[in-house]
């Protein structure tokens, strides 16, 4: 028994030191907020050797999947009838599948599902697939959370909760590489999975039965557009309409983005009318009742990146051309828009509550958006290249006022191509007035200047030209740090952790402050001792910005 | 022969530029330095079409005496009437001619593009500026003006204050930098101009063009070994100093400095740094007149991992469409390759071309692109 614990313990700490070893000299583990400090948990990525031609021609994009309780026709009650809330399940689920039991059986799984390596696994990861399944001893029947990301040729899923390094099932993908995909947890008959490829084609699955599926090929696909034959252009993002019965979009790099629906006939109508103003927006509707319905032609130049408002009413994409555009979904109208200070615009997403979207791009700024007032609200200086990756953190919560305010607080995020990860701040009556000078301030800046720009409405369905520098609020970040080494490409606020992803496909996993007591169980010792710091600086925490060394 | 004109014409289709020429540069052994620069200059369109009406204006000059200038605008001519619109060429008579007038050319080794560039235009700029005073040699050029005075702005070796001369060649490339020291005792600011054809840029690894252009006007600590000399206080002070941009020019050349000298090697080493260079770019670092939009239409990317070796191609921006030309080849490329330019993210990385030589140009005040 000693020995036994012992010899975890040692696993742990090398598996520990191999996690740091990984580090480049210069990167920390660890970075600290006013609410305390984020701690590199996992890393993912992908074993050497994997990939077989065109690597670094793709850039790596990661999508978050809960996958739910395999909903079983008569299992509803019987489910429920095991008594377990769904908190105490995950917590089991937890403990049997990546607890510490588990690994000192000599292997991981953090959701029950392990590498299908040898059978001893199998065995192991029954304690969580019968804590649920109906269905026995097939693999992935239960609740789990998987990231989903894509490298070279390659679709990759690993386990969220797992301390495995490597990804837990490989999709190749020998005809051209898929370059975005996006997961719907919701979604009605089994397909909840979408993966757009640089030819243009298109594949809806379920995650699950690729999960299942010991081969190394997508299994169970609805095939759209394919060889490119509505499209040939590279997809450059794909969505699920929230509430849209299993309609999805595709954004193209030739400005187009296409509807389809799930229920629909997969044979493409490839009939669209030609384009005739390639600057202007226009929507063509499919004659017939094939995939795809629509075609929205966007812009000119590339869509970058496309995101649905929380509700679904409003989709916003973002392009080559540097301008944000946000429209009616259900009525195809353009809503608002504008172009960012230069360049093009690389990524947006959108707030909970709908009221601001960020983007960020080949300025190095991070934008804030304003839907109340369709436009620019502030401008975020700090990276150090172009900004790869915006998210709001829609689990963050202000730490407890200090009596003064009513105001919301929003909590956000960004990645660049300098490596770094940033925090920002967003107090909502704060940025209606200019509140922070630029670093260094220059002499000619002051806050009183506001241009006719700035003042006036903008009117419905307009696009604005890019604001003026001395125009635009500006932000300091709240946290500053470098996670990788390489480029970063995405990040995503998940309700314990912040993953960045970098191009090359490596994810790194922290850790928020106050959810170290709940994985210490999970992890090891190592975590326990740093909970519940107290923020390094009370008060608002708008107030706390970073200051920059100029 | 040819083989990469036709090919090029054929993917252009019907839609080649009406006037336009594709000339891919014979290359006399290692002359891609100048090939590739040659090529970014050519397409610079209002510096090329300047250079042909000068050629047009002063044709019996240019039989008269052969320069850098003649050789330079005979060879753009001779391209821009070609009757076929691509093939190739040989810029033999300017090459000779630079190797003639500077033996830094004259060897086969490699040579450094920026260099090449720096003296080409100046050259160019000193040859305008004597012809131009040798027209109005008899009226006195004195009266120099009040307003440049405040700094030493490349007053000749005889002492004589030549009074300015804004050629065509200043009017694209040249813009004005105001060095601006503030003594930390006394607090007064004691600014001085200098004009520059282009600029040079530490570059850092993962960052932008923003940032480079952010740091070399960061403001930087004069102290200990390194202090000021205030006029005021009459002795060495601690000062604040940065370097910002007065007057942004039309044609703005960014030269990266890829090739650093390491002292403990006592060489040279190229930088392979993945520097991010946007297709749009505003300048962050200016005096006033903020916000003026450039668009950038050429590149001379250096290949190779070391500084005295390698190979030089360019980018360049034609009516839209984005063209690789590599000596007496050339291709279309997507306007999505050039970011294949930036550099690499990770020492030791097979990628080897790296952008060296940006060249941007000033977008008219409110064109949205």
């Amino acid at each position: 028994m000693i020995n036994t614990t012992s010899s975890s313990n040692s696993m742990m700490s090398s598996s520990v030191t191999s996690t740091n070893g990984a580090q480049s000299p210069g990167l920390k583990t660890y970075f600290k907020t006013p609410e305390g400090r984020y701690k590199l948990q996992y890393e993912k990525t992908y074993p050497a050797g994997l990939l077989h031609f065109a690597h670094g021609k793709t850039v790596t994009q990661v999508t978050l999947a809960h996958l739910k309780d395999k909903p079983t026709q008569t299992a509803q009650p019987s489910s429920s009838s095991l008594g377990v809330s769904s908190g105490v399940r995950s917590a089991a689920a937890r403990l049997l599948g990546g607890g510490n039991g588990s690994r000192a059986l000599g292997f991981v799984g953090g959701n029950g599902g392990s590498k299908s390596v040898s059978g001893t696994n199998r065995v192991g990861s029954l304690g969580a697939s019968s804590s649920n399944g109906l269905l026995g001893n097939s693999n992935f029947d239960g609740k789990g959370t998987y990231l989903i990301f894509n490298a070279g040729d390659v679709i990759l899923i690993s386990d969220l909760n797992s301390q495995d390094k490597d990804p837990i099932k490989s999709i190749h993908f020998s005809n051209s590489n898929p370059a975005c995909h996006a997961f719907d947890p919701d979604a009605k008959d089994g397909h909840d999975l979408l993966i757009g490829l640089n030819s243009g084609d298109v594949y809806s699955v379920s995650l699950r039965q690729q999960l299942q599926d010991v081969g190394k090929k997508l299994v169970g696909a609805q095939h759209y557009n394919k060889d490119g034959c509505v499209n040939n252009s590279r997809c450059t993002g794909i969505a699920w309409v929230p509430n849209g019965d299993g309609a999805f979009v595709v954004a193209h790099a030739d400005g187009n983005l296409y509807i389809y629906e799930k229920s629909k006939d997969g044979s493409a109508d490839p009939s669209f009318p030609v384009i005739k103003d390639q600057t202007q927006f226009s929507v063509a509707h499919a004659r017939y009742s094939k995939n795809p319905v629509a075609r929205w032609h966007i812009c000119q130049g590339s869509i970058n990146t496309i995101a649905f408002s929380t509700d679904g009413a409003y989709i916003a994409t973002v392009g080559r051309d540097g301008y944000l555009r946000v429209f009616n979904y259900n009525n195809e109208q353009l809503v608002c828009g504008g172009k960012g200070y230069y360049g093009a615009l690389l990524c947006c997403a959108w707030s909970m509550d709908g009221k601001y979207i960020l983007t960020g791009g080949e300025d190095d700024l991070v934008q804030v958006w304003s839907m109340e007032d369709r436009k620019v609200v502030a401008w975020g200086e700090g990276h150090n290249s172009w900004v790869s990756g915006v998210a709001f953190d829609s689990y963050w919560s202000a730490p407890t006022s200090d009596g003064t305010g009513e105001s919301i607080v929003y909590r956000f995020g960004s990645v660049g191509q300098d490596t770094q990860l940033l925090l920002w701040d967003l107090e909502a009556d704060e940025i209606v007035v200019p509140m922070r000078r630029p670093p260094g301030g220059s002499p000619t800046f002051s806050t009183a200047s506001q241009s006719s720009h700035w003042d006036s409405t903008c009117p419905v369905g307009t696009l604005q030209p890019a604001p003026s520098m001395r125009d635009v609020p500006k932000l300091s970040p709240v946290v500053i740090h470098r996670v990788h080494t390489e480029p970063l490409s995405g990040l995503n606020f998940t309700q314990e952790s912040v993953l960045t992803v970098s191009r090359e496909g490596h994810i790194k996993i922290w850790i928020r402050p106050g959810s170290a007591e709940s994985q210490s169980s999970n992890s090891g010792s190592l975590l326990s001792t740093s909970l519940k710091e107290k923020p390094l600086f009370p008060g608002k925490a708008g107030s706390t910005g970073y200051k920059q060394m100029t | 022969m040819g083989a990469a004109g036709s090919k090029l014409e054929k993917a252009l289709g019907d839609q080649f530029p009406e006037g336009e020429r594709y000339f891919g540069f014979e290359n006399f052994g290692n002359t891609c330095y100048c090939n590739s620069v040659l090529q970014a200059l050519y397409f610079c369109v209002p510096f090329r079409e300047q250079l042909i009406e000068y050629y047009s204006n002063n044709k019996n000059l240019a039989d008269a005496e052969e320069s850098l200038l003649t050789c330079l605008a005979d060879l753009f001519m001779q391209i821009s009437s070609q009757k076929k619109k691509t093939g190739v060429i040989s810029p033999k008579r300017f090459v000779q001619r630079l190797k003639k007038q500077n033996e830094i050319f004259r060897s086969y080794m490699h040579q450094d593009a920026h260099e090449f560039l720096n003296y080409l235009l100046n050259e160019l700029v000193d040859i305008l500026e004597k012809e131009s005073h040798a027209a109005k040699s008899d009226p006195e050029t004195s009266s120099p003006s009040g307003k440049i005075a405040n700094g030493p702005k490349s007053a000749h070796a005889n002492g004589a204050q030549k009074e300015p001369l804004d050629t065509w060649v200043h009017k694209n490339f040249q813009g004005i930098l105001t060095n601006e020291t503030r003594c930390l005792r006394c607090e007064i600011v004691t600014a001085r101009d200098e004009t520059f054809l282009d600029l040079s840029l530490d570059i850092e690894q993962n960052s932008s063009i923003t940032s480079c252009l952010k740091n070399f006007s960061a403001t930087e600590t004069l102290n200990a070994e390194d202090k000021f000399f205030c006029d005021k206080c009459c002795s060495l002070q601690e000062a604040q100093k940065r370097m910002k941009i007065k007057r942004p020019p039309h044609i703005l050349v960014i030269h990266l400095k890829r090739f650093k000298y390491i002292e403990q090697l006592s060489r040279h080493k190229k930088l392979s740094y993945r520097v991010v260079f946007p297709l749009e770019l505003k300048l962050n670092n200016t005096v006033e007149d903020a916000d003026a939009e450039y668009s950038l239409f050429a590149v001379v990317v250096h290949v190779g991992s070391g500084p005295n070796h390698g190979h030089y191609v360019s980018l360049v921006k034609s009516h839209n469409h984005w063209l690789f030309f590599d000596d007496e080849n050339m291709e279309m490329i997507d306007e999505s390759a050039v970011q294949t330019f930036f550099g690499s993210a990770q020492e030791f990385s097979s990628n080897t071309d790296h952008g060296y030589i940006l060249f941007y140009e000033r977008l008219a005040a409110g064109r949205t692109s």
